[in-house]
């Protein structure tokens, strides 16, 4: 009876887990009202997890996965007054060549990856300790702006996996084990995504958040971005609840 | 040539099967058994390939769009054209990307676009011996590798974790400990994957050679290529004072040169049809590489590996010694500047010997001048500062030579 009851709480403590964490440049007050926003080209990818436990990439999911991120993101935005433009080539906006574009896609990219690296990974920089987000683009981000007229710049990286039958059944099996004294509980699916938001105007990262699900209970997923219905959740969770930064909020309050 | 990262396999391995490894080597795989697995136009089946091909346009965008390719359009014609020459059924649909990184090395990306290190060309003789590998990396194509190699991981992670857990229960219900006995048995999944990834190397020169004898390129510049690779290899680690990394490891991913090169003479002799007259086309690669070779021989020269370097410029002018690769020559002894083995001395000889060819780079003449100037020989140094102003009156430093001239 005492090992059921051990099986039972682990399995409750496992279940599905959500996991959210923003950061914010310390003055930065989230976009209201009249903004134009560009949103780059979303990195999505939806994979289904094998028996042993690799993440093998589905062509239809993840093209289901990034049209439904994609509505979600227009919806959400729109209820907040924004001009979203969705960019999807890097060829897709008039007038500003391609690789001025690239450029800015990877000067992106490699800035996020350090915000990634820096702010949660806990490789934690003494310079930046205790400043809220303190990253910039630069120039080229203030020159881009001008050129195309955008207030802020959004990029969006999701990863989204789904549990296969095999995998149901390694997790089941190992909880299973629980109940003989051989416990060996497994992660199914799961999500990993951020989001980060560039002030073109400054070419600041004035806020970035990371989001991370995962359900260790076998069958259960937490969302699935496949659905139009799992996507919007995402989007909800990543960008809903924009906190302004640690002085903008003083500022709000006194 | 290599198909996938040590890393990757390494990581891909700790969830991985227990089939057990024996240490025997593996037999040749022979040419006339690579028949092409694609035909032309061929595009992604299976849902996994799927996955993977959508991963990999992504890539490609990136690779395409990279500041560190080498655009001339002549150039990579010329490269397209060899790929289109010993490409098999694939011949027109791969693509090939020729990157400015100094190293010997080639990719192939599951899609069929390849990736051509610059130190390759610097390295090749012939259009023969670059036909060689390009064929190699078509091999990767047209026996669906990457696939099968995914294909492999996945199998062995699955029937690992099942067993561990099943042996695990097993171990749980009799009382006992099974976890030395799981590790010994990720490292079999390991070591097999490792084998695994061997077998394809060998199948990818197994179809090149096949292919390069088919578009009439003497099969005999692929064991050639091994052969120049591995004393560049030795010469390098002499000069270190170590050991050349013989590659007999069981963590190795590529068999080992020397293996490679065995299999190769053998399938060569195989393949080749006697009485055939082969033409290596030395003059039309020496052509279309001959803008970027002196750029190629700088960026080989400054890794500061004397023992490569001194290798690779001696195998080339095995062709005939020039200008350039005498200047190349005393470059690496200046470079290396080692007092008790007179580096300065023998470097101030060879860019006299460099300024006496045609050919020599403006480059040999001022350090040839500066050489002078350090002798003593004022006069001698001035003529030579002269010519290299002559020859580069834009150099950077013309107004400090100017000034040296003038002292």
């Amino acid at each position: 009876m005492r090992r059921f009851a051990a099986a039972l709480l682990l399995a409750s403590t496992l279940g599905g887990c959500i996991q959210t964490r923003q950061y914010a440049d310390l003055q930065f007050m989230p976009p209201q009202g009249d903004y134009k926003l560009l949103v780059l080209r979303p990195d999505v990818s939806v994979g289904s997890v094998t028996t042993g436990g690799l993440v093998e990439q589905r062509a239809d999911w993840t093209d289901a996965g990034r049209a439904n991120l994609l509505t979600a993101l227009r919806e959400q935005q729109g209820a907040r007054g924004g001009n979203l433009t969705i960019m999807e080539r890097r060829s897709s906006l008039p007038d500003v060549p391609a690789k001025t574009v690239a450029d800015i896609e990877r000067l992106n990219y490699a800035v996020d990856s350090a915000i990634a690296q820096h702010k949660y990974s806990g490789d934690t920089l003494p310079t930046k300790r205790r400043r809220g987000l303190d990253y910039t683009l630069g120039e080229d981000a203030i020159a881009f702006g001008r050129r195309t007229g955008f207030d802020y710049m959004l990029f969006l990286h999701a990863e989204d996996s789904i549990a296969s039958t095999g995998r149901v059944a390694m997790q089941l099996l190992g909880v299973a084990g629980c109940f003989i004294g051989f416990c060996a509980p497994s992660g199914g699916g799961g999500q990993l995504a951020y989001a980060s938001l560039v002030d073109l105007r400054t070419g600041e990262v004035v806020w970035f958040n990371l989001l991370q699900t995962g359900s260790q209970l076998p069958g259960v997923g937490v969302s699935d971005i496949r659905t139009p219905a799992g996507a919007s959740m995402m989007v909800e969770r990543l960008l809903g609840r924009m906190k302004p930064g640690r002085n903008a909020a003083r500022g709000l309050r006194a | 040539m290599s198909l996938v990262t040590r890393r990757f396999l390494l990581g891909a391995g700790a969830a991985a099967s227990a089939s057990v490894v024996t240490g025997t080597a593996q037999a040749r795989i022979l040419p006339r058994d690579m028949v092409p697995l694609i035909g032309p136009g061929y595009r992604a089946v299976d849902p996994d390939e799927k996955g993977l091909w959508q991963q990999m346009e992504r890539v490609e965008e990136e690779v395409a769009g990279s500041n560190i390719l080498i655009t001339d359009p002549k150039l990579t014609h010329y490269l397209q054209g060899i790929i289109g020459h010993v490409g098999g059924p694939a011949a027109k649909d791969m693509r090939i990307y020729l990157a400015h990184i100094p190293e010997f090395n080639a990719v192939m990306f599951p899609t069929g676009f390849a990736v051509v290190f610059s130190g390759l060309l610097l390295r090749m003789r012939n259009e023969a011996q670059l036909a060689g590998v390009i064929a190699h990396e078509s091999g990767h194509f047209l026996r669906k590798h990457q696939l099968r190699q995914w294909r492999d991981v996945k199998r062995k992670s699955d029937i690992f974790s099942a067993l561990s857990l099943v042996g695990g229960m097993a171990g749980g219900v009799a009382g006992l400990y099974t976890g030395d006995l799981q590790q010994l048995a990720q490292l079999g999944t390991i070591l097999s994957l490792f084998r695994y990834n061997r077998e394809l190397e060998a199948e990818a020169d197994a179809t090149g050679i096949r292919l390069i004898a088919e578009a009439g390129y003497a099969p005999n510049a692929m064991p050639e290529t091994w052969q120049q690779l591995i004393a560049e290899e030795d010469l390098s680690a002499r000069y270190r004072r170590k050991r050349r990394d013989r590659g007999y490891s069981l963590f190795e991913t590529h068999p080992a040169p020397e293996a490679r090169m065995a299999d190769l003479r053998i399938s060569a002799a195989e393949v080749t049809v006697p009485g055939k007259v082969y033409d290596d086309h030395r003059e039309r690669y020496l052509t279309a590489i001959g803008a970027i070779r002196p750029m190629l021989i700088d960026d080989q020269i400054k890794l500061n590996d004397p023992g490569a370097s001194l290798y690779i410029v001696e195998t080339l002018a095995r062709d005939g010694w020039n200008g350039q690769l005498r200047f190349a020559e005393a470059e690496i002894w200046r470079l290396r500047g080692d007092i008790k083995q007179h580096d300065a001395e023998r470097a101030a000889q060879g860019y006299a010997a460099a300024v006496g060819y045609a050919d020599a780079p403006p480059d040999a003449w001022r350090w040839h001048g500066v050489m002078l100037q350090k002798a003593g020989r004022a006069a001698d140094a001035r003529a030579a500062y002269a010519r290299y102003l002559a020859l580069a009156p834009n150099a950077p430093d013309a107004p400090f030579v100017r000034q040296q001239m003038g002292s």
